[in-house]
């Protein structure tokens, strides 16, 4: 028995991981679990937009976007964020996810909020910490597929990553 | 300890039908942050913190946040929805050991 399961088991890992390289290429929402151990891995903020976002152009959308996040923050452990996106929320185009990027920190994917167009304004708030100085970046997706991003540098006096 | 869990849910005290609503929301809970050993090793243990947060309104999902250990201690979130009918505004919390917690609030037109 204990053979068995251990083969399954095995299988079942194999599986999983050929699900997961499948997942992150592909735009189709993977199971919880996997989106959540695949949103936060420890690696460069460069790795991580390429795994999220791929080659896909990024526009500038400073126009449209405002982060609203401290200058400098005394305790990297609670930095307070609200991202608000003007734009319409429509059935026909709406903003779909709302990214949280901090670039120097150890996994540098925050948060991603999911949007419906019964959100009525997409504005997202959250406390968030951060590691080091450095840029904090805000990536919205919209319903149509454009990417929009800002960016701000954020001074952090004390980390709040630990480790 | 004993408080994790403990949702706090803020919504304004008059809504109209129709309107954009801005609720922020709060639980107590202590988003384990990842321990490394002398080495510089992450210690590979399964670390509790929430990863999903959902918001549902009349039983639909509006907002949801899919979260890493990037969120602060006791986390806090804000989002807004369309207040079209009265009914209940449910938040559910989940972490990674598996346990939910959730908050609602009666959406009524003052």
């Amino acid at each position: 028995m204990a053979e068995v399961q251990g083969l399954t088991r095995r299988a079942m890992l194999g599986t999983l991981g050929a699900v997961g390289v499948a997942a992150a290429t592909a735009v189709t929402l993977a199971p919880r679990a996997a989106t959540a151990q695949a949103l936060g891995q420890n690696e460069s903020v460069d790795a991580a937009l390429k795994r999220v976002f791929g080659s896909r152009a990024m526009k500038d959308g400073s126009g449209m976007i405002k982060l609203d996040i401290p200058l400098i923050a005394e305790n990297g452990a609670v930095v307070p964020v609200s991202v608000e996106v003007n734009a319409p929320m429509t059935p026909q185009g709406y903003v779909k996810h709302i990214y949280v990027i901090a670039d120097k920190n150890r996994i540098p994917i925050v948060t991603r909020a999911v949007l419906t167009p019964e959100s009525g304004q997409a504005y997202v708030g959250a406390n968030i910490r951060l590691g080091e100085t450095g840029d904090v970046r805000a990536i919205v997706e919209q319903s149509d597929g454009t990417l929009l991003q800002v960016k701000r540098e954020v001074k952090v006096t004390v980390g709040g990553c630990g480790g | 300890m004993s408080d994790i869990g403990k949702v706090r849910l803020r919504v304004p005290s008059s809504i109209k039908a129709g309107d954009v609503v801005r609720v922020r929301c709060l639980v107590i809970h202590p988003m384990e942050r990842i321990e490394r050993d002398k080495a510089g090793k992450i210690i590979d243990k399964k670390y509790r913190y929430i990863d999903k947060v959902t918001v549902t309104y009349l039983g639909k999902t509006v907002v949801s946040f899919d979260t890493t250990q990037n969120i602060s201690e006791n986390p806090f979130f804000a989002f807004t929805f369309r207040a079209t009918d009265p009914g209940k505004l449910a938040v559910t919390f989940h972490d990674t050991h598996g346990a939910t917690y959730e908050g609602t609030a009666d959406i009524a037109f003052g």
